[in-house]
């Protein structure tokens, strides 16, 4: 104690002092540079005591739309959400097990019943645009710089559990920006493909049915999609996030212009006269026993192409050169179309991760 | 204004666990705002940093705030000035705009005005838990039917000041998850404020009022914010009978121990009764979707809860699905339901009920769900001949053996479990005494659970104030109440303290009474007369006499014209010897009658051959409609009495020998079922108190 003289003391205090008030700061989100700013404090009168935010919500609805597909089986619901991006009737939603249909319906907030065809799928940030043949007045425009900051009062719009039927509204709920961070900072503990910057809320508001919604800002503004159920394996919290609008606005546009994996094709499909086949590059798929059996790698020869490509048995084909493939068939069908000349890239789901390989005869 | 409590309900950080949750950038804020209030009232901040001692505890935030600050402390107390304080200070927010504090000022202020009527609903030893609110000052309360029944009749009920009180059962709606209890002693009991939940939109604010896990030991209720997420849900039944129709969605949190407790909007009105939550795969702890039985249904069930009675929901006697077009067709219909009697086929689209539009399926079972059995509501449908609006009655979903099954708990089941499950009366929201403080522990039922309504509760001193307030009957929660509400509508306890006027006391029994008026538009006569046991009709040249007791049913079966003259018989015999004397009587609730905007007390009396329905008036005690059913699967005879004028009757004296005036129908409409009503004007009541004189 002795060497510690009084100044000493006092200046370790004082360091000892911010860096505590400074990790409170920092440790979680970056914290508003004033919350007094009107921008992030609403009055009453603003936040709707009364009308302007029942009248808010009431306007957003129309752009809503409740999405339909497969599932229906334990923990794999059949329905999820969906909101309106342009006034042709493209619609974004989230890439899911729901998709995987061969008739996905989509009900709008006027509770007409549609049938939507998919446009196309990004595997990566796991969203997908479909489209309607009915032109749609009520959309969101799609801004790639509305991003809210943390503290940001925000607001929910989807169709969790599957309340809402026929024309009803889908729910609302409120909420606020609690961080914008990376969920590959929870890789390993959380089950998703993505990896990106997400939007962390601080309200329940991804449960069955809500991936696809919307969230929006106190202007009505689009600022995130909401992402899948999450939860943390060791500790059992769930994560509610949704994806932000660059993200989103970035992966729809590359959809919409065909710059990435569009939906499969199947009717423009011209076979080779001498295509590849999988036994031939050395593995197997899932036998073909479902109506569309997913295209899983069941065995890989050993120092075949595809060994040497790094194909491994349990991976799961998604796209084959860029081309969705959600069955066995589709994919052999798309396979068959390459020459056994020509190379081909491949992105599978192994595990928790997306996987790139390219085959080389 | 001097700087409030932090942890005021309503202020910014609303819940204990909400601050609890809070990310460390605002837990900092905190951190600074408890420091510019030390600074503010000059206190030690060391006092009101261990102040902060929640009961659970986010071990790493309250770290974070001790850690920061003990910092601080140690700092303005080593270095000798606040400086540092000031520098912090600097960091935090200026002060929010004076409209946000008006915000919280506004809206702690409702928080504080709604608490007063949020009660926490206990077993008779003081154990258990779950939340209710009161509804009059007189003491009714409202709670969830699946927290009320572990407790058998009686229970107690905490208010939010700390005072407990006694309560009884009174009435039960297991399928629509409503319990009314009665508090006894006060008349300024603090009752919450009704609005019309019709109004409540998606986006207002509103609070959920009660307590969760069974948190506060002092009754101070619990207050969780949020929006109103949907309007007009409906919820199906999932494993039990309980359907929640045109309820009202929230994200405010729904916890185990909310069940039976208000909902108020953002300015602290009652607009529902919270019960359920989607509950899934995250166990039953909200998950952002709460819900809660608007406070419309509740009020329109008020009556019939507070006959005492077991009550029951309602069914339209037909069933429908939607087209590929999305119309509402009726796909099954009872020959035997007024429906069918009123036109509707299988095949014709529903339009409208009780004038809200059917847009589908769901929509026809929210209108129909929040009303009681024994209502008649307006059906517009579309056939082939075009558009028919006509009045439906609604019959009893159940049969009173199911309902007495559902009471039982054998084999059906009322409480609520979103899950599916059979439900558990020992889940957290209706815990039992014994495990109140293994919150999330499911225990087996005691004999406690299995007691069934009618039985009398273990004997306690404090209970015995309340001993008179129940009576076991079948099919009843507590025949008490019904005794009470037919002593109300016939002003009995005024009779018998004599504090009514003449005018409006009963007439004199043994009248002899003497009718005479005409058909209106016709030149037919119309004379009755009654004395005792001799019943004689004059109908244009046709005079019959008619039986006091047999032959009604007849009368009814075949429509005859002698209707309206029973009707009068009725109307005579309940304004003279009362509803006891006449037979079996049951006071039901409250009904719509067509053409008054209020609902109408409805009464039911076994007399004889016959069942007869009084529908009177809450404020002037007027018969203002007799119903007389003799085969439920035909049209009723409806006796309107809408038109009464005050009359000088000759025969009459009042006890000072003083001639009487009274009111008396001066006509009245007579249909069976819809059809053109037989109108009979009275010209002259005639009554003679010696029998047998002219």
């Amino acid at each position: 104690m002795n060497s510690l003289t009084w100044f000493d003391f006092k200046r370790l205090s004082l360091v000892i002092t911010f860096v505590l008030v400074d990790l409170s700061a920092k440790a979680f989100a970056d914290t508003p540079e004033n919350v007094g700013d009107p921008k992030l404090v609403r009055t009453s009168k603003e936040v709707g005591f009364g009308d302007p935010l029942v009248s808010l919500l009431a306007q957003v609805q129309p752009k809503m739309v409740k999405i339909y597909g497969a599932g229906g089986m334990r923990g794999l619901e059949s329905y999820q959400s969906g909101f309106l991006i342009s006034d042709e009737g493209h619609i974004a939603t989230s890439w899911s097990t729901v998709l995987d249909s061969t008739k996905v319906r989509v009900i709008l907030s006027d509770g007409l019943k549609t049938d939507a065809e998919l446009v196309g799928i990004d595997p990566q940030t796991e969203i997908a645009v479909l489209k309607i043949q009915e032109p749609t007045k009520s959309y969101f425009e799609l801004n790639a710089t509305s991003l809210p900051s943390p503290g940001d009062r925000v607001f929910g719009l989807s169709n969790l559990f599957g309340i809402a039927t026929g024309d009803e509204s889908v729910s609302a709920q409120r909420g606020v920006v609690m961080a914008i961070a990376p969920l590959s900072a929870k890789r390993g503990r959380m089950k998703t493909l993505y990896q990106g910057r997400v939007l962390v809320l601080d309200v329940m508001t991804n449960n069955p049915g809500a991936t696809g919604g919307a969230i929006i800002d106190l202007e009505g503004r689009l600022v995130g999609m909401l992402g899948k159920e999450l939860r943390d394996d060791q500790s059992n919290m769930w994560l509610n996030y949704a994806l932000p609008m660059d993200v989103v606005t970035g992966t729809v546009r590359r959809i919409l212009e065909g710059k990435t994996n569009s939906a499969t094709q199947t009717d423009k499909l011209v076979p080779s006269k001498r295509p590849h086949r999988a036994t031939s590059l050395g593995f197997n798929l899932l036998p073909d026993v479902l109506a569309k059996t997913p295209p899983f790698v069941d065995q890989v020869t050993s120092k075949s192409i595809a060994q040497r490509s790094g194909l491994q048995p349990n991976d799961l084909i998604l796209l084959l050169n860029e081309q969705r493939v959600d069955s066995r068939r589709a994919f052999e069908e798309l396979l068959a179309t390459i020459d056994r000349a020509d190379s081909f890239s491949l992105l599978v789901q192994r595990g928790q991760e997306l996987v790139r390989i390219d085959f080389r005869p | 204004m001097s700087t409030p409590n932090i942890f005021t309900p309503g202020r910014y950080h609303e819940s204990v666990w909400q601050v609890l949750m809070l990310p460390f950038s605002i837990v900092r804020n905190l951190t600074l705002d408890t420091l510019r209030n030390a600074r503010q009232m000059n206190t030690e901040p060391m006092a009101l940093a261990t102040g902060l001692d929640f009961p659970t505890v986010h071990r790493r935030t309250l770290f974070a705030i001790r850690c920061s600050l003990a910092a601080t402390v140690m700092n303005i107390a080593l270095i000798g000035d606040s400086s540092l304080a000031d520098d912090l200070a600097a960091l935090a927010p200026p002060s929010p705009p004076p409209s946000v504090l008006k915000a919280e000022a506004d809206r702690i202020q409702a928080i504080a005005k709604a608490s007063r009527s949020t009660v926490g609903v206990f077993g008779l030893d003081g154990q258990g838990g779950g939340s209710g609110v009161v509804i009059s000052p007189d003491g009714y309360v409202l709670t969830n039917y699946h927290v009320s029944d572990p407790f058998g009749n009686r229970m107690r009920i905490g208010l939010s000041n700390g005072e407990m009180h006694e309560a009884v059962i009174v009435g039960i709606d297991p399928t629509g998850d409503l319990a009314l209890l009665k508090m006894e002693g006060r008349n300024d009991f603090p009752a919450a404020t009704i609005i019309d939940s019709d109004t409540v939109r998606v986006g207002q604010w509103c609070f959920a009022s009660g307590n969760p896990f069974v948190l506060a030991t002092n009754l101070q209720p619990t207050t969780t914010w949020g929006i109103v997420s949907g309007v007009h849900r409906y919820q199906y039944p999932s494993g039990t009978i309980l359907e929640y129709t045109d309820c009202i969605q929230t994200d405010a949190a729904i916890n185990p121990g909310n069940s039976g407790g208000p909902l108020y909007n953002w300015n602290g009105d009652l607009i529902g009764i919270n019960g359920r939550g989607s509950f899934e795969k995250r166990g039953r702890v909200n998950v952002g979707v709460g819900y809660a039985i608007s406070i419309n249904q509740a009020m329109l069930f008020l009556g019939h809860l507070k006959s005492g009675r077991v009550v029951d929901h309602a069914t339209l006697g037909f069933t429908v699905a939607s087209d590929e077009k999305g119309r509402v067709i009726v796909s099954n219909i009872l020959e035997s339901s007024d429906a069918y009697r009123r036109g509707l086929r299988y095949g014709d689209e529903v339009l409208a009920l009780d004038g809200r539009d059917v847009t589908s399926v769901n929509q026809l079972k929210n209108i129909l769900g929040i009303f009681p059995s024994w209502t008649r509501l307006k059906l517009r449908f579309k056939n082939a001949e075009g558009t028919v609006d006509t009045y439906v009655r609604l019959g009893s979903l159940h049969t009173v053996a199911e309902l007495d099954e559902i009471i039982t708990g054998k084999p059906l089941d009322g409480p609520p479990t979103p899950d599916g499950k059979p439900p558990e009366k020992k889940k957290p929201d209706n815990k039992k005494p014994d495990d109140k403080k293994s919150d999330d522990k499911d225990t087996p039922n005691d004999s406690d659970a299995e007691e069934s309504i009618g039985e009398q509760s273990k004997p306690n001193e404090l209970v015995d104030s309340m001993k008179d307030l129940f009576e076991a009957r079948r099919g009843f929660g507590n025949y008490y109440f019904n005794r009470r509400e037919i002593d109300r509508i016939t002003s009995a306890r005024e009779i018998q303290s004599g504090s009514l006027a003449p005018s409006e006391a009963r007439w004199p029994k043994e009248l002899k009474w003497e009718w005479s008026g005409s058909v209106a538009g016709e030149s037919t006569q119309f004379q009755f007369t009654s004395q005792a046991n001799q019943l004689s009709l004059t109908l244009g040249s046709d005079t019959s006499v008619i039986d006091p007791v047999r032959g009604w049913a007849n009368i009814i079966d075949t429509q005859g014209l002698s209707g309206p003259a029973l009707a009068i018989e009725l109307w005579q015999r309940w304004n003279s010897v009362g509803p006891r004397a006449m037979g079996e009587c049951t006071y039901i609730g409250t009904a719509p009658v067509i053409g008054l905007e209020t609902w109408q007390d409805l009464t039911q009396v076994t007399t004889g051959e016959v069942e007869s329905f009084f529908y009177t008036s809450p404020e002037t005690k007027k018969i203002v409609l007799i119903e007389i059913q003799s085969d439920s699967r035909q049209d009723r005879l409806e006796v309107y009495f809408d038109d009464y004028e005050t009359t000088l009757i000759d025969g009459l004296k009042s006890p000072s020998g003083e001639a009487l005036s009274k009111p008396i129908p001066k006509r009245i409409r007579s249909s069976y079922g819809l059809t053109t009503p037989m109108v009979i004007d009275f010209k002259r009541l005639n009554v003679s108190q010696e029998t047998g004189t002219k």
